[in-house]
């Protein structure tokens, strides 16, 4: 019985210690389950935390973004505004000289020496140079202003072109031909891209050969996304080396006494060729003739695809 | 309605002395014999059409010539006060600009007593601007207005 009791005091101590043990295992277990539990917090807060600088971050750029593109179109339509007030009082000033010149020499057409009317006419040559000068800056600034993109016939557009030419290519010798292949349908402006064919044709006229008939001919062709256009011509042809610095405003190769004209055509076919996200150069050979080609994507794709008689 | 005997009355309505005397200069030679009378803005010009202050005794215009470009109330606030008046509004009116027409313009231009005409860039076009008021001012006067 003491046997017995001693044993089972014995028993009762182990089991005490098992116990103890087992309970410290458990709350070993549980502040390690605890401890992990709280880094896992701590981590998903700094998840959370991060998540939030980066959100923070998008959304200032965001807004950054956004007042910089409204400062863009603000700052735009200012410089528009300008350029067209500019132009406008500029024109004043200068019809003043030309008018008053004029009149000066009507009033002294008896007294002058014609070193004198020489001096009167730069004075109005320089005037009415000016005059064309600003009239065309407005015309280059205006180029994509208004601007209505829509399925557009190709082939109407070329004939409204070549019927505002009519009289410079019949002026140009009665030979001269003009003649184009099949023209697509595409999403463009319509009179942007008359305005851009007129430019082209006529500049082929004007850079003509006297030599030979003009022969001016206009391809379309389709590439993977996009139409190139082609006019090509045998006229003069153009010095590759210069063939870039024509793309830019008033720039020009010839004197206005063997070519009139400021030089802006070629850069008003770049900024409509740009408003149709497309590319435009030249290829061309001295007295031989000069290819101008651009490219228009081809946005319509196959819904009104295909060439169009 | 207009006595053959007395110059038709011209109200020219510009800011630019330089301007004022090249029409002085080529009004000498237009037909209807006629008397100018400028306004150098918007507000002396309808102070002279509605005979007020130092205008009291002058008579209504057969003819406006009004340039857009004014100090003070420019150009289309005058057309707009002219075209609202009873009395005004059938005064024939060229508009002389030297920029193209726009549609504000445009929409007041649908109107026979209204025309718009170009400052001329050379002296020589001032010829033919005179024939074309000088068709303007004749037509308006057969349609009445």
């Amino acid at each position: 019985m003491n046997r017995g009791i001693a044993s089972s005091a014995a028993d009762a101590a182990q089991n005490r210690r098992s116990h103890t043990k087992a309970m410290l295992n458990i709350l070993e277990d549980f502040v390690q389950e605890k401890a992990r539990l709280e880094s896992l917090q701590e981590a998903t807060l700094n998840i959370l935390d991060d998540f939030d600088v980066a959100r923070k971050n998008v959304e200032r750029a965001y807004l950054q973004l956004q007042a910089a593109a409204e400062e863009l179109e603000r700052s735009n339509t200012e410089l528009e505004q300008f350029f067209y007030v500019a132009s406008h009082d500029m024109q004043e000033p200068l019809r003043m000289v030309a008018n008053y010149t004029e009149l000066l020499a009507r009033r002294h057409k008896d007294k002058l020496d014609p070193e004198s009317e020489k001096f009167v006419a730069y004075i109005i040559d320089g005037a009415t140079h000016m005059q064309e000068l600003i009239k065309d800056l407005l015309l280059y600034a205006r180029v994509g202003k208004n601007q209505i993109f829509g399925p557009t016939d190709c082939s109407a557009a070329l004939r409204s072109a070549l019927a505002n030419l009519k009289i410079a290519i019949k002026e140009s010798g009665g030979d001269s031909k003009v003649t184009h292949g099949p023209m697509p349908h595409l999403t463009a402006d319509f009179s942007q891209l008359v305005s851009l064919f007129q430019n082209l044709v006529s500049n082929a006229i004007k850079y003509r050969r006297k030599s030979v008939p003009a022969a001016i001919r206009i391809e379309a062709k389709r590439l993977r996304k996009e139409w190139e256009f082609s006019v090509s011509d045998n006229g003069i042809g153009i010095d590759m080396q210069y063939a870039n610095r024509l793309f830019l405003p008033f720039q020009r190769l010839h004197t206005r006494l063997e070519y009139p004209g400021t030089g802006i055509g070629l850069a008003i076919c770049k900024k409509i060729v740009a408003q149709h996200g497309g590319r435009i150069w030249i290829e061309s050979e001295p007295g031989k003739g000069t290819t101008c080609r651009f490219t228009i994507a081809d946005n319509l794709g196959s819904r009104e695809g295909g060439a169009i008689q | 309605m207009i006595d053959d005997d007395r110059p038709i009355g011209i109200l020219i309505v510009e800011d630019n002395p330089g301007d004022v005397d090249l029409l002085r200069e080529n009004f000498k030679d237009f037909k209807p014999a006629n008397k100018l009378h400028v306004a150098k803005d918007g507000v002396e010009a309808l102070q002279y059409l509605r005979r007020q202050g130092s205008f009291s005794e002058a008579a209504l215009p057969d003819l406006i010539i009004l340039d857009l470009n004014l100090p003070r109330k420019n150009g289309y606030e005058v057309l707009a006060e002219i075209k609202n008046a009873s009395d005004l509004k059938r005064i024939p009116l060229v508009i002389f600009s030297s920029s193209q027409a726009d549609e504000n313009i445009m929409k007041f231009c649908a109107s026979p007593a209204v025309c718009y005409l170009n400052k001329p860039e050379r002296l020589d076009d001032f010829a033919k601007l005179l024939q074309a008021i000088e068709a303007f001012w004749i037509n308006s006067m057969k349609l009445g207005t």
